[in-house]
């Protein structure tokens, strides 16, 4: 003990070098824990993007491209699935709940999802989390959007505001389904998952801007001027025997009641306060009550989790139509593997960073040990052995390092805290402030072990000195 | 007390040390006079067990340290003996006091004496120094660096004595110290190693503080190696 306070005192006698050591150690220990943090936090983040649903059934093919498009909204899967598939599987025994998803739209860079009301009560995210509304409330109208909190506070939009719909993922390209304006109904709380970039309407809607003259019901080929009242856009359809044989079934339908216009004015009337007016598609489109033909995949949760196996063999050896059925917390392991790559190359990065740092220590101990001789010799007379000169050294590396490793961690937490706010408002990056974990115990255990292994050079050192030097003090 | 005997050592097969015989008494005060070169500090490692000679003895209080361990004749250096250097003799980050109770560190019979003598390590810290001319009381709470090459010395003779060591070793004690200061810092120390019954070895290339002494002996002529380097 009496070594370890001499070999304290020594140093704080050597404060620049001992602060530069200490700095270099610390830097490195909070790079070192701080990608740690940052890999563990993205992982979870990953990980936290969906819950609680046993399956996602999509076409067939890959399991990481359905996963990515219906997830992480990343890519589209041009391969859909019917909608009836959709209701023969949400009638299956096992099946507690199932969501229909449908894609391939975009607002400003921002993915349309668009699903039906369902989607609001089964989806959750992280610890089996729903989403919530933080403005306006849900609405079950066919042409209300609900936006994700990043792309309210990006494109400042607010509730009450028009959002027309491009069909494709581009901006540029795409089709612009400006004939189809949508009102923000709601705005979500952040939920740090693909939701908060998203756009989410109906199936109706989306049905309604993709039937096959794109949502231009009551246009006609060459046609100039869109016939202003709804009955002659439907004498309109009358005309065309060309349309879906929803639509066409729909309309039939509505043939027979010749007070549909009442019940559109009705319909116009109970969204008035919304302060927009339907358009022409809008009008027609909500007579016709389209239902969507395709989708591109459902969420499906199951009544117990013993059923998922069977469940995702059944629905991968579906008879009517080549299905595939993923468990997002196995295919999320999976995606996350392809990552492993750049973690392994970050990681060896940072490993060097701390060697330098242990090294930088290691020299700046072998330069003070030539000074330092005659403060040994002087402990010799007094009866220290050449082992006390020995436990000095790896002592003041000891203390250094465990000096460096406490200023480490109290950076990296200081930088947590600082990088908290902006990472969440400016990427949308949830980073959550932990304990250290084992591993990072682990790795600070590695660290100062090898502060003492590395200090056994300049000790070994000082050692042969004190043997050969004795109580001369040499010059 | 000391008993030198046949003592021979080399440095990388270049005989230094080459000592027939040499008897030192109890409470003898002897002047050790060698110039740099003569081997003397050689010698002053070997009776502090610091180095090995290869052969030949050396017996300190009855005991031989060729027939100790290095630790053992490291705990024996800690309990029976205490050394006084040229300069710098004091280490910089160390207070006076701490600098002075250093030896306690490394010898509870140093430490438990001196503990008997004054009830505790400060007083009896303050007692040295003020038998060594040291009388502000105020000084061993201050840093080392802050003092007269002096007053440090005289810090470092402190230190040799506290716990009253049987041997104080003098290397140069006063060589940095003017004509003045020399005459007064011998004095006190033979005062004190009197008072406590310490055998005194003073060793120095200077042959006019050898009056001071009841007892000297010229190196150069006691070491048959360096006679012949000399020559």
């Amino acid at each position: 003990m009496a070594i370890l306070s001499l070999a304290f005192k020594s140093l704080l006698n050597r404060k620049l070098t001992f602060f530069i050591t200490l700095f270099s150690i610390a830097i490195s220990v909070t790079l070192l824990l701080g990608v740690q943090t940052l890999k563990t936090e993205t992982n979870s983040s990953f990980m936290k993007s969906i819950s609680g649903t046993d399956l996602i059934i999509g076409s067939r093919g890959a399991s990481s491209q359905l996963l990515l498009s219906s997830v992480f909204h990343i890519g589209n899967t041009p391969n859909t699935i019917q909608y009836n598939t959709y209701k023969k599987i949400s009638q299956s025994p096992a099946v507690e709940w199932a969501v229909p998803i449908s894609m391939g739209d975009s607002h400003k860079g921002y993915t349309v999802m668009a699903t039906d009301l369902s989607f609001y009560d089964y989806f959750s995210f992280a610890n089996k989390q729903h989403l919530k509304v933080d403005k306006g409330a849900i609405d079950d109208d066919m042409f209300a959007v609900v936006i994700g909190s990043e792309v309210a506070k990006k494109l400042n939009y607010n509730i009450g505001d028009q959002v027309i719909v491009t069909h494709g993922g581009g901006e540029i390209e795409g089709h612009h389904h400006d004939n189809i304006p949508f009102y923000i109904s709601a705005i979500l709380a952040p939920s740090f998952t693909a939701i908060d970039q998203t756009l989410i309407i109906s199936l109706e809607a989306m049905e309604a801007m993709h039937t096959d003259n794109h949502g231009h019901f009551g246009a006609l080929p060459g046609e100039q001027i869109l016939p202003s009242d709804n009955h002659q856009a439907h004498s309109d359809h009358d005309e065309h025997e060309h349309h879906d044989e929803a639509i066409h079934e729909e309309h039939a339908d509505h043939d027979e009641h010749e007070h549909h216009d009442a019940a559109a004015h009705a319909d116009h009337d109970a969204h008035a306060h919304h302060g927009h007016q339907d358009t022409q598609e809008q009008r027609v489109a909500r007579l016709l009550k389209i239902k969507p033909e395709k989708i591109n995949a459902i969420f499906v949760g199951l009544t117990s989790p013993q059923a998922i196996l069977s469940m995702q063999s059944y629905v991968n050896n579906y008879q009517a139509e080549p299905l595939s059925a993923i468990i997002p917390a196995v295919a999320l392991q999976e995606l996350w593997q392809f990552f492993s790559l750049a973690e392994v190359a970050l990681n060896i990065v940072t490993v060097f960073v701390v060697l330098v740092g242990l090294l930088g220590m290691l020299s700046i101990i072998l330069m003070s040990l030539n000074e330092r001789r005659r403060e040994m010799a002087i402990l010799r007379s007094v009866g220290a052995r050449p082992g006390h000169i020995f436990g000095l050294i790896i002592g003041e590396a000891g203390f250094v390092c465990f000096a460096g490793i406490l200023l480490g961690v109290a950076l990296l937490y200081l930088l947590l805290f600082t990088l908290q706010a902006p990472l969440a408002s400016y990427y949308g990056f949830y980073l959550d402030i932990n304990m250290l974990t084992s591993n990072d115990w682990f790795i600070l255990a590695i660290i100062q072990l090898s502060a003492l292994v590395i200090a056994f050079i300049p000790g070994w050192l000082i050692y042969k000195y004190s043997l050969s030097d004795g109580m001369s003090i040499k010059f | 007390m000391i008993n030198i005997n046949n003592l021979r050592f080399a440095w990388q097969k270049e005989p230094i040390i080459n000592i027939d015989a040499l008897s030192i008494e109890q409470g003898q005060h002897l002047f050790i006079e060698g110039s740099s070169g003569s081997g003397k500090s050689t010698l002053l490692n070997l009776l502090g067990g610091v180095i090995t000679p290869q052969s030949g003895e050396v017996e300190i209080l009855g005991q031989s340290l060729n027939q100790m361990s290095s630790s053992q004749k490291d705990s024996f250096r800690a309990n029976h003996i205490g050394f006084i250097f040229q300069q710098f003799n004091l280490i910089p980050y160390l207070s006076v006091l701490e600098n002075i109770t250093l030896p306690c560190t490394f010898s509870i019979d140093r430490k438990q004496k001196a503990l008997s003598r004054s009830g505790s390590l400060q007083k009896e810290a303050i007692r040295l120094l003020s038998a060594l001319g040291i009388n502000d009381p105020a000084l061993i709470k201050r840093s080392v660096n802050e003092l007269s090459v002096g007053q440090q010395q005289r810090v470092a003779a402190a230190r040799a004595m506290l716990g009253s060591p049987d041997i104080i070793i003098a290397d140069e004690p006063t060589s940095a110290l003017d004509n003045d200061h020399r005459q007064v810092f011998i004095k006190i120390l033979f005062e004190e190693c009197e008072k406590e019954n310490i055998t005194l070895i003073f060793v120095s290339h200077d042959a006019t503080l050898k009056h001071h002494f009841s007892h000297h002996i010229n190196l150069q002529e006691l070491n048959q190696v360096s006679i012949k380097e000399a020559l």
